[in-house]
């Protein structure tokens, strides 16, 4: 078959599976941005010995192949059957969409975690400090003044995780998820024709291209207070312009 | 405790970081309309006795109190500590490095603590905020960021914000030592007519002609103790220490 004959056959099914991938990431991004937060406050405030448990969380994740992750979830829970079964968990664990997306919320929260701790270190303590002397109290700083600047922070490393997430989502197709990848893999099985995966490479570029355009709006945004203006560029001023020219530029 | 024109007094301040003690039992009152300027050299104790004033430096003991409400301190703990954002909101403070929120533009700035702590509708204090902006000469700049501002401008931006809670006293951290030579003046400005309008005001400084033409009381710390106090006059004219001699022959 031709390269476009495939494609036109098979279009419906690659974009179900690109509906399944953008799905599981999605899902766990979206699991991470709530959890992600508190977590990263408790590493910042917290002391070391009530956080122990958090960084051991964080050191496995890191440590460990995410492959290795979802295996561990998904014939690991296998295992405990009979005890899933007695807590209700066991209809949960059987479907593998479950186990895919429990591995990456549990995976991309520890590295957003870590990501926003550097956010949050980043706030200038001077800014704080002002919010304290108005007599904000605790949750208005952070609400007001911490997240803001954490976020703007930790933005681009915060889309460059979401990109990574969505590209390891494919190792859900071997835990028999039609995902991308799963679909690829299933239509190569029936034609044997190798250009199938070269449309899924475009399918893949596609979205991350789209996302980061996306991200990079945002970052523009979130950036906008540093934007050097029309009416005054100073000396200090010069730094800035640049950091928001090779922005632009890119 | 309960003087009537006592805004802020300071009783007994000790404060140590570590094992270094850097306040020696400091006690210092302010009374309404008087601008007090606090002089002495680097790591005499007088930021970060400003500092416990309104705490945010944990005093390790002592009692301060704001129109008659006290807080005690004691091991550096203090006893009621749910006064301390209530004496947050009445004293104003002003930074070295203005400290102004980045993401914010000025009149934003100025609205923030109106609308989440005074809890005032917004459209009201847009219009507070941009009165206090003019009031501070700023009427043309109020909605850039503090990067598209000069130190000067930012600094009175600051001052507006703090003027905007309507503090019973401001608290001034050596509000022109990160200015260039030439903003100095337009922010010492703005702060002489506050003192002329009547407001309470703290000032660490080292504009010894603030302190001596603007301010009603000097005070010179040295080595985390205050070492003289007085009028301005009796101070320069005749300083009684060989500590605040030297001190005022350097400068």
């Amino acid at each position: 078959m031709e390269p476009f004959e495939i494609i036109i056959e098979y279009w419906p099914k690659l974009l179900d599976g690109a509906l399944i991938t953008l799905k599981l990431t999605f899902l766990c991004t979206l699991a991470a941005a709530i959890i992600s937060p508190c977590l990263a406050l408790f590493r910042v405030n917290a002391s070391p010995i009530a956080q122990a448990p958090l960084r051991l969380y964080i050191s496995f994740i890191r440590g460990t192949p995410i492959l290795a992750q979802l295996f561990l979830i998904y014939y690991g829970s296998g295992q405990f059957r009979p005890l899933l079964q007695e807590w209700g968990l066991w209809s949960f664990f059987r479907d593998p969409f479950n186990c895919a997306l429990l591995t990456f919320i549990l995976n991309t929260t520890a590295y957003q975690t870590e990501i926003l701790r550097g956010g949050i270190m980043g706030v200038n303590l001077g800014e704080i400090e002002a919010g304290k002397a108005l007599g904000m109290n605790k949750m208005r700083i952070l609400q007001r003044i911490v997240f803001p600047h954490a976020y703007r922070i930790a933005w681009p490393a915060l889309g460059n995780e979401i990109i990574l997430m969505m590209k390891a989502s494919a190792l859900a197709s071997v835990v028999t998820i039609f995902d991308i990848l799963g679909r690829t893999r299933q239509i190569f099985s029936r034609t044997f024709d190798f250009s199938i995966y070269l449309w899924a490479a475009i399918l893949y570029i596609c979205i991350t291209a789209i996302f980061v355009l996306i991200w990079r709006q945002a970052e523009l945004r979130l950036n906008k207070h540093i934007l050097p203006s029309d009416h005054l560029i100073s000396a200090d001023d010069s730094f800035q312009s640049t950091t928001v020219k090779r922005l632009r530029d890119e | 405790m309960s003087k009537p024109d006592v805004i802020l007094e300071a009783n007994d301040i000790y404060k140590s970081f570590g094992n270094v003690e850097v306040l020696k039992g400091i006690s210092l009152e302010a009374k309404n309309h008087e601008v007090i300027s606090i002089l002495g050299a680097s790591g005499s104790g007088k930021s970060t006795f400003l500092r416990c004033l309104n705490f945010l430096e944990i005093p390790t003991s002592g009692t301060i109190a704001v129109h008659g409400e006290p807080v005690n301190i004691a091991n550096g703990k203090p006893t009621n500590p749910k006064h301390i954002e209530a004496i947050r909101s009445r004293l104003g403070m002003v930074f070295q490095q203005f400290n102004l929120w980045t993401h914010r533009t000025a009149i934003e700035n100025v609205m923030e603590a109106l609308i989440y702590v005074k809890k005032m509708a917004k459209n009201l204090a847009r219009e507070k905020a941009e009165s206090l902006l003019e009031r501070v000469g700023l009427e043309d700049r109020m909605h850039m960021y503090p990067s598209q501002l000069s130190g000067g401008q930012q600094q009175r931006v600051a001052i507006a914000r703090a003027l905007a809670m309507e503090p019973d006293a401001i608290l001034f951290d050596e509000p022109t030592s990160a200015l260039d030579p030439e903003l100095v003046g337009e922010v010492l400005k703005v702060m002489q007519s506050l003192a002329a309008e009547g407001r309470t005001m703290i000032v660490v400084t080292h504009e010894m002609a603030f302190a001596r033409d603007v301010s009603s009381k000097v005070v010179f710390f040295n080595e985390g103790k205050i070492a003289e106090q007085g009028t301005p006059d009796e101070m320069f004219k005749n300083p009684k220490t060989e500590a605040f001699q030297k001190f005022i022959a350097k400068i």
